[in-house]
């Protein structure tokens, strides 16, 4: 490490530039997003647009449902990825990173085209139905667009990298060696990834829970496209009282609850870490 | 200690990651307007369509520019951030990590809405400078982590061994710290590119009329028109999206940073 006696105004000198954009363009617009959740245009303070948000029947319904898919969407996620992550954990380098660059590529495509494809599928007229109306399984279409299940499933496919991801980095660090001694003592398949690599692998498997979670509560794009205006989540509420009803105030509060929120979730994983070391 | 079953499970992630784009893919090519499953017919016309709307075109051109801009500047200022995160110890080192990762802690379409409010209605901002300021914002927490894990690779003592031969520290980093870091770099720029160029939630309050990206065209495209076009579009990026990442992790490994 490099000591001199100016360290001080060199660290300063080389961090201010960013600091100070960070500062002016990211932090002072989110104080003053605070301040307009606070102070209405009427003026003065109050915290009324808290109490109205959790009063209202709608918004509750809205935020618990957010919650309710976010933490749905974070279980399947964690149920497709934590066997084949294993499978991908114990694989030959060289196949293991062409595998894993298929599971960067959909992170790596924006989350419209990513939606989309679910309404073909989903559709009236889409895979789905097709099938059922040609088996004769059902007489007319399905709705399946604009329901939790769509939600679900679009919100599942465009986050499960970001379980995998980890998942597979914190499992390729178990040694061979403590799965063979597991099974060389009697224990079976089941047992050893139940009380080996589960417990060994915990920090990919919250962190990527953790990813999962945060991203789900908070996407805008496949809320919008697969729930619209008839199945609102957090993120298109925020957009809805911004855009189509100009009640700024509202929208402020929905934006701050949505800040704490993930904070929160981020602060619980903190505490995990913590406890971890 | 790999069963049978586990490979199953294998093959239902891949199937459910990488179906939706063989079904993009499919329709894309489908000669039916309706987006009706499975597509009949062989057709070229989404893609031809793709190229005559201008609203695309356009809006390409924006997110081109705004993604190539955003992640210069924000490497351009993240990098003496990384080096000095790296290279020094001090006391509020644990701060200044904090505050720049705070971009990616806080929801993307919640930074659009403040810097909406503040920077283009109350401060009377240019639509293009807002999206300029929170696409750099967000790319902040990338660039600083990638060029510090590049930074942390690299012995100190080989820039130590140039100043003591007589370079200064400024030539020092120049001369040998930066030539190191090419892979760092590279692997920085394209995840700060593809992430500011397929961004909706930060773009969607602060695109304006005339000025919007493309993520954000497609998807008030989609409000109004339901039709191949856009999985024709989208069959497009993912090509061009392969090309990018493909030829960057062959070079550098992008995987390791990721």
């Amino acid at each position: 490490m490099i000591r001199r006696p100016n360290q001080t105004r060199t660290i300063i000198l080389l961090v201010a530039p960013a600091f100070i954009f960070v500062l002016v363009f990211f932090v002072l617009p989110l104080v003053f997003l605070l301040s307009q959740s606070v102070l209405p245009e009427e003026g003065g303070f109050t915290l009324t647009g808290y109490f109205d948000f959790f009063q209202s029947r709608v918004s509750r319904i809205v935020y618990v449902r957010t919650l309710k898919l976010g933490l749905i969407v974070t279980g399947i996620c964690v149920l497709m990825s934590y066997p084949a992550a294993f499978v991908l954990a114990r694989m030959p380098a060289r196949r293991r990173s062409f595998l894993m660059s298929l599971v960067i590529l959909p992170l790596m495509t924006n989350a419209v085209a990513r939606t989309f494809a679910w309404l073909i599928i989903l559709g009236r007229r889409g895979m789905i139905n097709q099938t059922l109306l040609s088996l004769d399984l059902v007489e007319h279409p399905v709705r399946f667009i604009f329901t939790e299940t769509a939600i679900v499933l679009g919100l599942a496919q465009l986050f499960l990298p970001l379980m995998v991801l980890p998942l597979v980095s914190a499992m390729e660090n178990i040694p061979d060696d403590v799965l063979e001694a597991a099974r060389s003592l009697g224990a079976n398949r089941l047992t050893t990834f139940l009380r080996i690599v589960v417990p060994l692998s915990s920090d990919g498997l919250v962190l990527g829970a953790t990813l999962v979670f945060t991203g789900s509560v908070t996407a805008f794009v496949t809320p919008a496209i697969l729930g619209g205006s008839r199945l609102l989540l957090m993120s298109t509420l925020l957009r809805q009282k911004a855009v189509i009803l100009f009640d700024q105030h509202a929208a402020a509060v929905v934006a701050v609850v949505m800040i704490v929120t993930t904070l929160a979730v981020n602060l619980l994983l903190r505490v995990f870490r913590v406890q971890q070391t | 200690m790999v069963s049978r079953w586990m490979y199953l499970s294998l093959v239902i992630l891949y199937g459910f990651l990488l179906g939706p784009f063989i079904i993009i893919f499919m329709a894309s090519f489908g000669a039916n307007a309706t987006m009706a499953f499975p597509p009949q017919g062989f057709t070229l016309d989404w893609f031809t369509n793709v190229f005559e709307t201008s609203q695309f075109i356009d809006s390409f051109w924006i997110s081109l520019q705004l993604a190539l801009l955003s992640t210069i500047v924000s490497l351009i200022m993240g990098m003496p951030v990384a080096y000095a995160l790296t290279r020094f110890q001090f006391a509020w080192a644990g701060m200044v990590e904090t505050v720049f990762s705070a971009p990616i802690l806080v929801p993307g379409l919640v930074i659009g809405f403040a810097m909406l409010n503040f920077f283009v209605l109350l401060g009377d901002m240019h639509v293009m400078t807002g999206l300029f300021i929170g696409h750099t914002a967000i790319l902040f927490p990338y660039s600083v982590r990638v060029i510090s894990a590049s930074l942390r690779n690299l012995d100190p003592y080989v820039e130590d061994a140039a100043v003591s031969l007589g370079a200064n520290r400024l030539r020092g980093f120049l001369l040998v710290v930066l030539p190191n870091m090419q892979a760092g770099i590279a692997a920085a720029f394209v995840l700060g590119f593809i992430t500011s160029f397929n961004n909706v939630p930060v773009s969607l309050f602060l695109s304006g009329p005339g000025v919007t990206t493309l993520p954000v065209s497609m998807l008030s495209y989609l409000e109004y028109y339901f039709d191949p076009t856009i999985a024709a579009l989208s069959t497009l990026l993912v090509i061009f999206t392969v090309l990018l990442v493909q030829t960057a992790e062959r070079i550098l490994g992008l995987s390791q940073f990721v």
